[in-house]
């Protein structure tokens, strides 16, 4: 079974069905951390 | 297609986690952590030690006065921090693992999103447990090791070769892919490794000033124009020559010029890349990044560099962000200043990609006949990676002070009044320092001093220092009881490191340098979130680095490849000893 084939969303790569949507995800979750630390520790 | 599998991996992976934060907790380790953490168990020491001597101090004060003996509480070492800190982590991803596991174990998956998603946890759970396993265990047991080893070699064997958590974890990653292979429950959660590893570049914007990005930009600029263009001019030059075709050495000029595997896919459709031509590049670059992750910060460390050279080498002659990312922190991987370099110059280089798709369409279009022109505009909107942006947007933002207040980077606390009192440089200090400013000043000291800096290669800015600089930096010292610029600073420093220099007197230098560089406590929470998001990608990766991945490089690519990487990996290397100093 090719890598490909092992999954059929995203690609054997990445959990994401293209690029972009990976690069969101995580511009998303580095804002939530970001903001999380200002909340969570204080500035 | 249902991708959760009911195993009880995760659970066990939870117990496991839960089991170490209840050992750090209740100190039932303490015998193994004091191996492990040497460092913070000696400081852990010496505040015991202060701490039993002013409670006795305190009592035989409350004896002779009639008073009940005080109430004091011993403070937290840093060695009960590093306890404290992976009991917490323990418990809270462990807690995690162990309640999915258990759902995992009762619920009978269905086709859909959340079959889907809740299989990408045993995986996540797995790098994780490794990452645990290499950045507490094998991380200091090699440190230590290649420490004891040192008197026998002669050398420090771990630090050499790079024997730390960064590089242990790509190993370990490589083997279990390669050789046990990795488990079915946890095939889906290892395709998350680059996800965070772009995390960690997107968060990496937090921790630049606008001053460090001016100074580094220029520089950026200018080596990454010189070294991008060139190796894609040389690849368009040997490819025509060795009779590669057309669109498979527009597509290898891409990888070995930008950023590898990003730079291929969107230099692809542009020159009509087939399939075949798109995996021998990625084999080539997979090949060349992959020994370069490994070679560049043995010969960085034998070369002597600091994080500033060694971060603009690496930028510049690693082709693929995550490489560059693994092998600064292989280099440096209990601090952040050499990634944040070497990421300056990555994120540099990527942002050369439109100019590369442009070149390489129209020379594609000159070379193949019939070819057809694409729509360049929808290629760049569609491939141009976007968490470069999210990069630039997190530094503008930490720039207006959205996450730390203005000027809460390292280095404001030179011109500010904010140093507290007890950071200031007492009398005693004081007194060493004028003591060595008054040895240094005569001529035998003076010769020394001189002789130092000429050995060293010590700058002032942009010129040689003198012993007047280091005078004047000592005086002001005194003077203010702490360090009032940057420079200052680093000369003092550099003044410290002299044979026969006072101990008194150089612990001053070391107290005062302390207090100025001290971070905010947000900045030393992104740095614990960036060690850790980059240590799980990194071990994700090398799971990614398969035989068969590293097979498909062969042929006339690899040997271009081959060269124009070798000549990039040189000439940068030339480049950067020359002239990149330690400036920052």
């Amino acid at each position: 079974m090719s890598e490909q084939q092992k999954f059929e969303r995203g690609t054997s790569l990445s959990i994401f069905v293209s690029d972009r949507r990976e690069d969101i995800g995580a511009l998303i979750f580095a804002l939530i951390i970001a903001v999380g630390v200002v909340l969570i520790i204080g500035r | 297609m249902i991708y959760t599998k009911k195993s009880p991996a995760l659970l066990i992976i939870g117990v496991i986690m839960l089991l170490w934060g209840w050992l750090n907790a209740s100190g039932s380790i303490d015998g193994v952590q004091k191996y492990l953490q040497k460092s913070a168990y000696s400081d852990h020491m010496k505040v015991k030690e202060k701490y039993d001597a002013e409670l006795r101090v305190a009592t035989e004060m409350a004896t002779a006065e009639g008073k009940p003996a005080p109430d004091m509480k011993m403070p937290k070492s840093k060695f009960d921090g590093v306890k404290a800190q992976q009991a917490q982590l323990a418990y809270i991803f462990g807690g995690i693992a162990a309640v999915l596991g258990l759902l995992i174990m009762v619920w009978t998956p269905k086709e859909g999103s959340l079959d889907y998603y809740l299989s990408i946890f045993p995986g996540m759970a797995y790098i994780l447990l490794i990452a645990f396993i290499v950045r507490w265990g094998l991380d200091p047991t090699f440190a230590n090791w290649g420490k004891d080893a040192k008197d026998t070699l002669g050398f420090d064997f771990a630090h050499i070769f790079n024997l730390n958590y960064v590089v242990l974890g790509i190993v370990i990653g490589i083997v279990i892919v390669n050789v046990f292979k990795i488990p079915a429950w946890a095939a889906n959660g290892v395709r998350t490794a680059r996800f965070f590893l772009k995390t960690g570049v997107i968060l990496l914007g937090t921790l630049y000033s606008a001053t460090e990005l001016a100074q580094l930009g220029g520089l950026s600029v200018v080596m990454i124009g010189i070294f991008v263009l060139g190796s894609v001019w040389v690849v368009l030059i040997m490819g025509k020559r060795m009779q590669a075709g057309n669109s498979m050495t527009a597509v290898l000029s891409a990888g070995m010029g930008v950023c590898g595997v990003s730079a291929t896919v969107a230099a692809s459709p542009v020159v009509n890349a087939k399939a075949g031509e798109i995996a021998y590049t990625i084999g080539t670059i997979l090949v060349w990044g992959v020994g370069c992750m490994f070679l560049f910060p043995t010969v960085g460390h034998l070369l002597n560099m600091g994080p500033v050279q060694f971060g603009a080498w690496a930028g510049t002659g690693i082709l693929n962000s995550a490489q560059v990312a693994g092998a600064a922190l292989a280099f440096e991987p209990n601090g952040i200043e050499t990634l944040k370099v070497a990421e300056i110059f990555n994120i540099t280089r990527v942002l050369f990609l439109p100019i590369i798709v442009l070149w390489l369409a129209a020379w594609y279009v000159k070379h193949e006949q019939g070819a057809e022109k694409v729509d360049l505009g929808k290629v760049l909107l569609a491939k141009f990676p976007l968490f470069v942006l999210g990069f630039i947007l997190l530094f503008i933002l930490s720039t207006l002070g959205a996450f730390t207040p203005a000027g809460h980077y390292q280095g404001k606390y030179f011109s500010s009044d904010k140093i507290k009192e007890e950071s200031l440089l007492k009398g005693k200090e004081t007194r060493a320092l004028e003591g060595e400013l008054a040895r240094l000043k005569d001529a035998a000291g003076a010769k020394t001093l001189q002789e130092h800096f000429t050995a060293k290669a010590i700058n002032v800015g942009q010129r040689h220092a003198t012993p007047d600089d280091a005078y004047k930096a000592m005086q002001d010292l005194v003077a203010n009881k702490k360090m009032i610029s940057r420079e200052q600073d680093e000369l003092l420093k550099a003044v410290a490191k002299m044979g026969g220099f006072d101990a008194v007197a150089k612990s001053a230098i070391e107290k005062a340098d302390k207090a100025a560089w001290h971070s905010s406590k947000a900045i030393a929470a992104f740095r614990d979130w960036l060690a850790w998001l980059f240590a799980f990608g990194l071990i994700g990766l090398g799971m990614q680095i398969t035989m068969a991945a590293l097979k498909q490089a062969g042929g006339k690519p690899l040997i271009i490849g081959g060269v124009v990487g070798t000549a990039k990996a040189v000439g940068s290397l030339i480049v950067v000893l020359l002239f990149v100093k330690e400036f920052i």
